[in-house]
């Protein structure tokens, strides 16, 4: 197969100020997502996140129609605690093969990296059959007060000194700010901006096992909850919550072979702000650094966002959402709130019907907060047609990854 | 977790002690002649050494939010958070609280006004002063804009 080379990418992937795209050597095509696993998603359950990992690890290796003994590859989060090593599989599945094993793996941005990253170890002979496995306890731990998802921000020496003292912690402060100055520069409305929880809700309404499935949640009563970090309401926000996602990716002609339909990782974006990781400073508050990211992907991809059928973008926060929808080219920044409106996001308008079905597991706010890893099952599941809130004849996927000053794109294309 | 300015800290104590004089500093680059912000031992567009540097305390409301009681576990009572850019700086944000409580007046992004130096208390640990942004009150003239902070 040709590759592209870095600059026909680069020259493509044409991107603003005030931040980069992370140069990914062209892996289009090379390996797909073969399966899929997933454990119940919940609040605090006392479930352990090594357990939770391995339970998901199963689903996807089975789920893939293989065994543990041919798994060869493993990817974990190198940035939350307690996840699964090498010798943790070894043990629990009773295999002995060695594996190759990068921390480059979980979930937030690193569920859309990972693709590349595996691909690459691929096309290198480093490893065949490679599980992602993404596993969290945070509704546990925040119940009994032994971690926040704030413990990063506090613990940075700058932010620690110059944003904690001020009272500018934890994150819905810092993304209320930024929806303020979104609201100032474009009059969006609370109204509008309202869209993006209830949508996500309608989703997660209609998938079993969403954390918030069995809660409805209607326009009055959103503007009826008092705002928790002023522009932003509690439904604003993500959840927390304990759960683990796993997939297997596999080299695109082994692929064919298989039992599920492959979704094929057809492009990957990575970029970052300038001054990483200091978000206060980011030239523009009103967009994510998905602006850095999403040209790349495309271009890898030699695709566009009128090419997209479904998207899952890093919600974990509405304004951020919305912020990702324009950022990934859906619409003009600026115009998410109009855009959003009339279903358009909703599972039931296709993109032939001008619609962008996004998030239609219900997202961080009202599915689960996996940090990204139920997002990018879901979207394969859509790519499958087995989701349960369809799109229909979806045949690409974009995951928008996101972790405040960074931001990743997974392409994904299905495979038959 | 709990944070409260650290004095001697190379890279930030010189704010938290200019701060406690109620004066606003921030890092500069003689050779280019701008705010480099957050700091940082060395200009990332020259090389130059930084130094810091006091500003007269005015500037714009670049945004806010208004945190509700109970979120920030440091901060248990409601309190309004701010993003203020230097009038000598307008490329930076400096992270400050509102001095005054939101409704005493309406906000909106780009409005004017200055730092004045408040005491900041956390759930644990002792007050330390902090920089403040109080928008200009309508009626303000130029003169009052020149009295000193404080
Ligand atoms: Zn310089």
């Amino acid at each position: 197969m040709t590759r592209r080379s870095l600059q026909s990418i680069a020259r493509a992937a044409v991107v603003p100020d005030g931040g980069t795209s992370v140069a990914l050597d062209d892996i289009a095509g090379a390996a797909a997502i073969t399966g899929i696993g997933e454990t119940a998603v919940s609040g605090p359950s006392g479930r352990e996140p090594r357990q939770m990992a391995l339970e998901a690890i199963a689903a996807a290796i089975a789920d893939a129609g293989l065994q543990p003994a041919d798994i060869d590859g493993l990817m974990v989060s190198g940035h939350i605690a307690d996840q699964v090593t090498a010798d943790d599989f070894r043990r629990h599945f009773g295999t002995r093969r060695p594996l190759w094993f990068s921390t480059d793996g979980g979930a937030m941005i690193w569920a859309g990296t990972c693709g590349h990253t595996a691909a690459t170890a691929m096309l290198a002979g480093k490893a065949t059959h490679i599980v992602n496995v993404f596993a969290v306890d945070w509704a546990s731990r925040r119940a009994a007060g032994t971690g926040t998802p704030g413990d990063w921000h506090a613990g940075e020496a700058l932010k620690a000194h110059l944003e904690v003292p001020m009272g500018w912690y934890p994150q819905p402060v810092y993304f209320a700010t930024f929806a303020r100055r979104y609201m100032h520069e474009y009059g969006l409305t609370e109204e509008q901006l309202a869209t993006i929880p209830l949508t996500f809700r309608r989703h997660a309404n209609g998938h079993p096992g969403a954390v918030m499935g069995g809660r409805k949640l209607t326009l009055e009563d959103y503007l009826n909850r008092p705002p928790l970090a002023g522009p932003l309401r509690r439904e604003d926000c993500c959840l927390i919550s304990d759960g683990a996602a796993a997939w297997v990716m596999s080299p695109t002609e082994r692929a064919r072979d298989m039992p599920q339909v492959p979704a094929i990782i057809d492009g990957v974006g990575h970029g970052r702000i300038a001054g990483a990781p200091y978000i206060s400073q980011q030239r523009d508050m009103t967009a994510t650094p998905q602006v850095f990211a999403a040209p790349w992907a495309y271009a890898m991809a030699n695709t566009s966002p009128s090419e997209i059928d479904v998207i899952a973008v890093y919600d974990c926060f509405s304004s951020t959402a919305l912020m990702q929808i324009e950022d990934l080219g859906f619409c003009r920044k600026g115009d998410g709130g109009s855009f959003i409106q009339d279903n358009r996001l909703h599972h039931t308008r296709p993109r032939q019907e001008g619609g962008i079905p996004c998030n239609t597991h219900g997202g961080l706010l009202s599915h689960s907060y996996l940090l990204g890893a139920s997002h990018v099952v879901e979207l394969v599941k859509q790519l499958r047609g087995s989701a349960a809130n369809p799109v229909t004849d979806a045949r690409r996927a974009v995951y928008a990854g996101f972790t405040a000053d960074e931001s990743s794109t997974l392409i994904l294309r299905r495979g038959r | 977790m709990m944070n409260t300015p650290q004095l001697d800290h190379p890279l930030t104590g010189p704010f938290w002690k200019a701060a406690a004089r109620q004066e606003l500093q921030v890092t500069w680059c003689g050779a280019c002649n701008h705010a480099v912000w957050y700091p940082r031992a060395n200009c990332p567009d020259c090389g130059d050494p930084l130094h810091w540097r006091a500003l007269s305390g005015e500037g714009l409301l670049a945004s806010w939010c208004e945190v509700a009681a109970g979120l920030n576990p440091n901060f248990p009572t409601a309190y309004t958070c701010a993003l203020v850019s230097p009038v000598e700086a307008p490329h930076i944000r400096i992270v400050m609280q509102l001095a005054n409580s939101p409704a005493e007046k309406a906000l909106s992004c780009d409005m004017p006004g200055r730092v004045r130096f408040i005491p900041l208390q956390q759930a644990a640990g002792e007050p330390y002063l902090a920089p403040a942004f109080e928008p200009y009150h309508d009626d303000d003239t130029a003169c009052d804009k020149q009295l000193a902070p404080g």
